[in-house]
């Protein structure tokens, strides 16, 4: 019965084969990602030096009253075309990983090439008028992209395309930090939620494709440089467990930052073109004065890892206003991710709270760095929902195993606490807002994105009001079908009749009244657009044949019926799918 | 094909020299060289200018500066240039170029290697500009004396501001360069990240503080000074180049050691003037000059990392000591592992307004501390 007995491993040249080229596809498809993401990045660069919205073009330009214009002008332009951008997308907004989880876990695929390639050009213009927003998303939503879009030229199925999606995005992290673990995990961790074998190794090819070519083709610094062997002290420890929980706040601080911003935002007397337009001008402004916020804000996160590069009060104010911006630029229709922000409001965080047992104790401790990643891996794995992932990209950018530890301090308690208070990550608490439930798992999220409009048929007994018990009665017992369903002239549903109900009106003696009063009480409705999981729900109260479909419930009027078995064998067959999916090994 | 292109090229050398010989010689004219003095211009004389006369009977005239483009400006205001070529650092050289006061270059302008190797590939990355051709790669690295800290020494660049653990005056140049991308670098900043920092106000400001926070600094201006302070005791750590270190540890045998942590490599080119009466003579120098023999013979006399890879293979002992000199050129692995390449770019466009930021905050108010020249 169980399709999964019969796969013996090995047993199948076939399957061998389409697995091995699955693999191959995987490392083709990291290749391509870790290329499009290296030509992103130094797209991002070079426009910001050509709009002066770089530190090192700045201070090289040299003419302040142009820098002021430039500060203010260039990001409201920026904005302006983002908004015109946005226009050519269906849903009029860019597309983030959100979508590409949403892709995975209702196993839907088929990532729209349209509405991604503008979301990439949109955050490319975001980052490159210097928008407070991430270049991480936007790598992650390319590459899955452009996996899925491999997985449809080769007319692969759905596990097949899921699975290239994760590849794109695997590459895509593995590029942009140089780390192929942490890329791996977060295909897993975030995209997929599941550990399938089938999956890991075509995963792991596009990552160890990705890391190459970062290695040969991108010269950066690494993200944090430990020259110091300082260790921390066993007290320390404590303090980083704490900072673990403070995190967790200011996660969910700038994660209700970020969509409360989009709520007000959608309520402004402004057309949608114009309002990152509008969040550019702003941000241009308040960068007149706090020039850190603007930008992806590595030069920020440096420093905050730097003791006395900014006292506590600047800590404080650079951190309310990075959220602030960030929640602009997002909540008003930049494109942009929410990670790279993350990071630097954590490391600031994390400055904060070094700073403040500086000044405790008497001294900077040595071991400021520490604190410095500690705020920043507690903050941006709630946002992202993946503190594995964000524990390996310290680990992998450091190569510290001590600082690793001391992050993972952190984050034991900043990743429930977010969970509880807030939500898994962000993505799926906006995916949650657009109507799709994660939080139950996989296989209910599966079941209720599928709507039980292709399991709709007509092929039932429909009986009219004015037909007397025993014409209903003959007419069902030809046609047989246990249950009838009322439907008046002008097409309306008026209720379910079954055999027994009838056969009991008879015996009351009573053939001539209507069939309306013989209707079974409380049977429930279903709408075409009703997901297979509600209507399992529905059948938990109810023994019957079928549930009738209508195409709204206040005008009841009848579409057909769902049978139950139908039902149950559509459950059975999604759950058989997301079995294979997840556990089957070739 | 490589046992036929040595020939040809040693044949097509000679028929330069030659030709060079007979069209040059019989004009009786000299070439006027606008270089930097010391041990450098001894080195030059050695293994460059007296070669190429004798190669060419052209007499080499040498005319001493300190670096910057100031002077150059002025005489080519005054439509009065005295120098055929000069040598002059990459980054004066590019803002040189921007400023139109150099004549632009291509790759004819040097020879290929002895086995045929075009220049573009033989000489290092960066070394062809518009208007500049690098010749040798110096260092600026900071120098200590090995009697001064007992029982330690220093090894990080962060020990030139601990005056702590290696107490003592320092000597540094009265200029921004080095000592910010040091001052930035003891902060545990990745080298390719200094120039983005130090283009923001904060990090100017967090490497003028650290600056700031040594005690009693001499400030130098001419590249022997800081070798005299090391040598005299005025100073036990000072920054200089390393050519000139080297010179005192060799010839003077000072009890000085260098420290190749964050040294800061800079390109030495040669330039010509844009109005330049005699820019054949000029090209014909700078072709001899460069060539992979000249580089190799210059780098045994002072330590400056040649700037084409035929030549830093073929470096071998110091001319007078016999010293391994690979170990004390700049571009050798061992010393390079933590090298900061100066951004010759963002010094071109900046220099003025830095160099003030510089001056306001470490030698005007403390003018007690700081030495006047």
């Amino acid at each position: 019965m169980n399709p999964l007995d019969s796969d013996t491993p090995g047993a199948d040249p076939v399957a061998i084969i389409r697995f091995l080229a699955l693999v191959l596809l995987g490392a083709l498809i990291g290749g391509v990602a870790a290329l499009c993401a290296v030509g992103f990045v130094a797209a991002v660069l070079a426009l910001n030096d050509v709009l002066l919205m770089s530190p090192r073009s700045r201070m090289m330009f040299g003419h302040d009253e142009w820098l002021m214009i430039a500060t203010v002008t260039v990001p409201a332009i920026g904005g302006l075309i983002v908004g015109l951008l946005h226009r050519g997308i269906p849903e009029r907004r860019p597309h983030t990983p959100a979508d590409v989880i949403a892709a995975v876990q209702t196993r839907e695929g088929r990532l729209p090439a349209r509405a991604g390639l503008i979301s990439a050009i949109s955050a490319l213009l975001s980052l490159g008028s210097g928008a407070s927003v991430g270049q991480y998303g936007p790598l992650v939503h390319m590459g899955a992209t452009l996996g899925s879009l491999s997985a449809r030229l080769l007319r692969l199925g759905r596990s097949d395309d899921n699975i290239t999606i994760a590849c794109g995005a695997a590459a895509a992290i593995a590029t942009a930090f140089n780390a192929p673990l942490a890329g791996i995990v977060f295909a897993h961790e975030v995209m997929l939620r599941h550990y399938a074998l089938r999956a890991f190794a075509p995963v792991a090819a596009a990552a160890i494709v990705g890391h190459v070519i970062a290695t040969n083709v991108l010269e950066r610094g690494a993200l944090f440089h430990i020259t110091d062997t300082a260790v921390p002290r066993p007290w320390e420890f404590a303090v980083f467990v704490a900072i673990g929980a403070g995190g967790a706040l200011v996660a969910g601080a700038y994660m209700r930052s970020v969509l409360s911003t989009a709520r007000l935002a959608s309520h402004l007397p402004l057309p949608a073109v114009c309002r990152p337009a509008l969040a550019g001008a702003i941000l241009g402004l308040v960068a007149l004065w706090v020039p850190d916020i603007l930008g992806m804000g590595q030069e920020t996160l440096r420093f905050a890892t730097i003791a006395g590069a900014f006292d506590p009060l600047e800590l404080v104010v650079v951190l309310v206003l990075k959220i602030l911006a960030t929640a602009l630029c997002l909540g008003m229709g930049f494109a942009g991710g929410v990670f790279s922000p993350a990071l630097v409001i954590g490391t600031l965080f994390g400055a904060l709270c070094g700073s403040l047992v500086g000044t405790m104790t008497g001294a900077p401790p040595d071991t400021f760095i520490f604190y410095a990643v500690c705020g920043m891996v507690a903050v941006t794995a709630p946002v992202i929902g993946a503190p594995l992932t964000s524990l390996l990209i310290v680990f992998e950018l450091t190569g510290s195993y001590v600082l690793t530890t001391a992050a993972l301090a952190s984050v034991t308690l900043a990743s429930p606490i977010a969970a509880q208070l807030f939500g898994r990550s962000l993505f799926d608490v906006q995916l949650a807002a657009r109507g799709l439930d994660l939080s139950a798992g996989r296989s209910y999220a599966v079941l209720h994105v599928t709507p039980i409009r292709e399991y709709l048929t007509r092929d039932c007994v429909t009986l009219s009001p004015d037909q007397t018990v025993d014409e209903a009665i003959s007419i069902l017992g030809e046609s047989g079908h246990g249950e009838g369903y009322l439907v008046s002239d002008s097409g309306h549903y008026l209720g379910t009749v079954s055999l027994i109900a009838l056969e009991a009106c008879r015996h009351d003696g009573s053939t001539d009244r209507s069939l309306e009063t013989c209707t079974a009480g409380n049977r429930p409705t279903l709408t075409p657009e009703t997901s297979l999981g509600d209507a399992m729900e529905q059948m938990r109260d109810v023994s019957g044949e079928a549930i009738a479909v209508v195409d709204d419930r206040t005008h009841h009027t009848f579409l057909g019926v769902v049978y139950e078995t139908d039902i149950a064998r559509a459950y059975l067959q999604r759950s058989d799918e997301l079995r294979r999916e997840e556990y089957g090994s070739s | 094909m490589a046992a036929v292109d040595p020939r040809s090229a040693i044949l097509a050398m000679i028929c330069l020299v030659w030709t060079a010989g007979h069209t040059v010689a019989d004009d009786d004219r000299t070439l006027t060289v606008l270089s930097w003095g010391g041990s450098y211009e001894r080195a030059q004389q050695q293994a460059l200018f007296e070669p190429f006369s004798e190669a060419t009977g052209i007499e080499v005239e040498v005319d001493r500066y300190d670096g910057g483009i100031d002077r150059l400006r002025q005489a080519a205001e005054r439509n009065d240039i005295a120098w055929d070529v000069i040598d002059m650092t990459q980054s004066d050289a590019l803002a040189a170029c921007n400023e139109g006061l150099l004549q632009p270059l291509d790759e004819s302008i040097a020879a290929p290697s002895p086995d045929g190797t075009p220049m573009a590939q033989d000489f290092i990355d960066g070394a062809l500009t518009r208007c500049s051709l690098s010749h040798t790669v110096y260092a600026t690295v900071i120098a200590y004396r090995r009697d001064a800290f007992p029982g330690t020494r220093p090894t990080r660049i962060a020990d030139l501001f601990d005056q702590q653990r290696f107490p003592g005056p320092r000597a540094l140049q009265r200029s921004p360069a080095a000592n910010l991308e040091w001052a930035l670098l003891s902060y545990g900043v990745p080298r390719e990240e200094l120039y983005r920092l130090l283009s923001t106000d904060r990090g100017l400001n967090l490497a003028l503080q650290r600056l700031e926070s040594l005690q009693d600094v001499h400030w130098w201006e001419g590249g022997d000074e800081p070798v005299d302070m090391l040598v005299n005791g005025e100073a036990v750590m000072a920054s200089g180049y390393n050519g000139r270190f080297f010179d005192a540890m060799v010839s003077r045998e000072a009890p000085i050691d260098i420290l190749w942590d964050g040294q800061v490599q800079e390109h030495e080119t040669w330039v010509i003037p844009r109005d330049s009466d005699n820019p054949e003579l000029a090209r014909e120098f700078i072709r001899f000059a460069t060539d992979t023999e000249r580089l190799a013979a210059f780098a045994r006399h002072i330590p400056y990392g040649p700037a084409r890879h035929s030549a830093a293979t073929q470096v071998t002992t110091h001319h007078d000591s016999g010293r391994d000199m690979r170990l004390h050129i700049p571009t050798h692995p061992l010393n390079a592992r933590r090298a900061i390449t100066k951004d010759h770019d963002w010094y071109a466009r900046t220099l003025d307004r830095v160099n003030e930021r510089f001056r306001q905050r470490l030698l005007e108010p403390t003018s007690s501390s700081s030495q006047s020249p």
